[in-house]
């Protein structure tokens, strides 16, 4: 018979130095999530997301949910609409679909938008004047 | 391999199915289904059944549980449910209601 296994004292003294969530890259989550601290996915969530802190989408992590969180940084995929009290970063090689509703919205170089962009901000002066409230469909370039 | 950890301050409710090793200090309700083992630390909630390896308990769990592997009911354990699995620890100062099914 296989040696009798208990989860290894590292992950233990992991979970004990963190209070935030993690999903794993082998983890799938179907449902609802819901909390005050900040989540971490670099599997796969599918449902209903609200949290209080920064819901972080790694690279490698898909997410298909409407989003509410206090904070959201993307390098992964993102299917659903978001609502951001915070900063909304997407970082290079993410890649989203939906509208993002957010107080302050970064897209980096080489990420890729397919949605609304329902933020107050202004535009680069190369590109003129101050835009409020844009609408745009866009992929994120130089 | 990256593990899973459901902090404190975290809820979910629906279904969990992973390759990882899975942490709860969080809730879940639901379902919960873990190749590798499965830890509901002490004020970790599971109000699910659950099918895992090794599966070690200081929370509460109400659910019935079926482990590959071994399953530990450490001190301040509540569990409800039944338990099917290869060995069994409960320890004392943990509680337990539910029968125990071993493969003999």
């Amino acid at each position: 018979m296989a040696q009798a296994r208990t989860p290894s004292p590292a992950n233990r003294q992991a979970a004990a130095r963190t209070t935030q969530a993690v999903i794993g890259a082998g983890t799938r989550v179907r449902g609802r999530v819901t909390g005050d601290g900040d989540l971490t996915v670099l599997g796969q969530l599918e449902g209903e997301v609200s949290v209080r802190g920064e819901l972080f989408i790694e690279k490698g992590g898909r997410v298909t949910s409407d989003i509410d969180a206090g904070a959201l940084r993307v390098a992964g995929t993102l299917d659903g609409d978001v609502h951001v009290t915070g900063d909304v970063t997407l970082l290079a090689g993410s890649n989203v679909s939906g509208d993002l509703h957010g107080a302050r919205v970064s897209l980096e170089e080489g990420a890729v938008l397919d949605g609304r962009l329902d933020s107050e901000f202004d535009l680069p002066s190369e590109l003129g004047e101050t835009s409020r409230a844009a609408a745009h469909k866009a992929t994120a370039r130089r | 391999m990256a593990s899973t950890v459901i902090g404190a301050g975290i809820t979910i409710e629906g279904e969990i199915s992973a390759d990882d090793e899975i942490v709860v200090q969080g809730t879940i309700r639901g379902k919960l289904e873990a190749r590798e083992g499965v830890t509901v630390e002490t004020g970790g909630v599971v109000e699910a059944d659950i099918v895992s390896g090794p599966l070690s308990v200081s929370g509460h769990v109400t659910g019935n549980i079926t482990s590959s592997d071994r399953v530990d009911l450490l001190a301040g354990a509540k569990v409800v449910g039944n338990v099917k699995a290869t060995r069994i620890t409960i320890a004392d100062g943990a509680q337990f209601k539910g029968n125990v099914d071993m493969d003999v």
